[in-house]
């Protein structure tokens, strides 16, 4: 049996809690036990743990937790982090407004933007990965990822797309394709583990 | 199709006893490059393949070699 530490630092579990987490949060969503915006503001958890382990995976391929990331990499984090905590900001903000008074359309538009700007920000961010890393194995890798990520989420979205035209499934609002795509990017860095031996560094 | 490639990565970097991440820091890049680079699952780039040659301090033909045998797809 592992130590609790050693299963404290596997990324298989963390992976697992943040898809549990990410299941749980989506049922709920879908069954209306949540609200919509409950269940986006929700979507932080599944996202931090889901962070966290491909954190530990990426710490583990590289020789240790301990291995000091590149410059580039570190700059990645930060601006996801910063895109994070924007996007949160941006929800309690559209939250504090909302529950005051019932504000005119153009305020609700900006308000329903600002989230969406942050994701943005996100999809900004791995685009500049890309093009500020200098390993070209690394890259490669990043790149492998995004494909696999925006592959299993187009065919997702095409199938749910066409089920739903057929009333055969409940409707899913159009951002939960951005959801899915970034869960998508650890089927990617499963796909760089079993081809290349390494995660990747996403 | 294409054909892939053979390394001396391992038996050079013995040589000169070098872990793979002292040659990683060597050529700037991270120790899994080595290491995928060193175990045939990536063939480098020809800028990347003379730098590691220029490393070794030897020529490019005598750190690789065409693998006639596996063929890349």
């Amino acid at each position: 049996m592992p130590a609790a530490g050693t299963l404290r630092a596997s990324p298989a579990l963390w992976a697992g809690l943040a898809f549990a987490a990410f299941g749980a949060d989506v049922a709920l969503a879908l069954t209306g036990a949540i609200g919509k915006p409950l269940a986006l503001l929700l979507l932080i958890v599944p996202t931090a743990l889901l962070y966290r382990a491909m954190r530990l995976a990426g710490g583990s391929a590289a020789g240790g937790a301990c291995q000091p990331k590149g410059e580039v990499q570190r700059r990645y984090v930060r601006r996801v982090m910063a895109f994070t905590a924007a996007y949160l900001l941006a929800f309690a903000l559209q939250a504090l407004v909302a529950a005051q008074s019932h504000p005119p359309v153009p305020l609700r538009a900006a308000l329903g933007l600002l989230p969406a700007l942050a994701i943005l920000g996100v999809f900004w961010a791995i685009g500049r990965l890309i093009v500020e890393e200098t390993d070209e194995f690394m890259r490669m890798l990043v790149v492998r990822q995004v494909l696999v990520a925006t592959a299993l989420t187009l065919s997702a979205a095409t199938v749910w797309g066409f089920l739903e035209a057929a009333d055969a499934v409940p409707h899913v609002d159009a951002y939960w394709i951005a959801v899915v795509w970034f869960f998508g990017q650890f089927a990617g860095a499963v796909a760089n583990r079993v081809t290349y031996g390494s995660w990747g560094a996403l | 199709m294409g054909c892939a490639l053979k390394n001396r990565l391992r038996v050079l970097r013995a040589e000169r006893d070098w872990s793979q991440q002292e040659l990683a820091d060597r050529l700037s890049v991270s120790r899994q490059s080595v290491n995928a680079i060193e175990t045939g699952r990536y063939d480098p780039s020809l800028p990347l393949a003379f730098r590691i040659a220029d490393v070794f301090g030897l020529a490019i033909e005598q750190v690789f070699e065409p693998d006639r045998e596996r063929q890349t797809g």
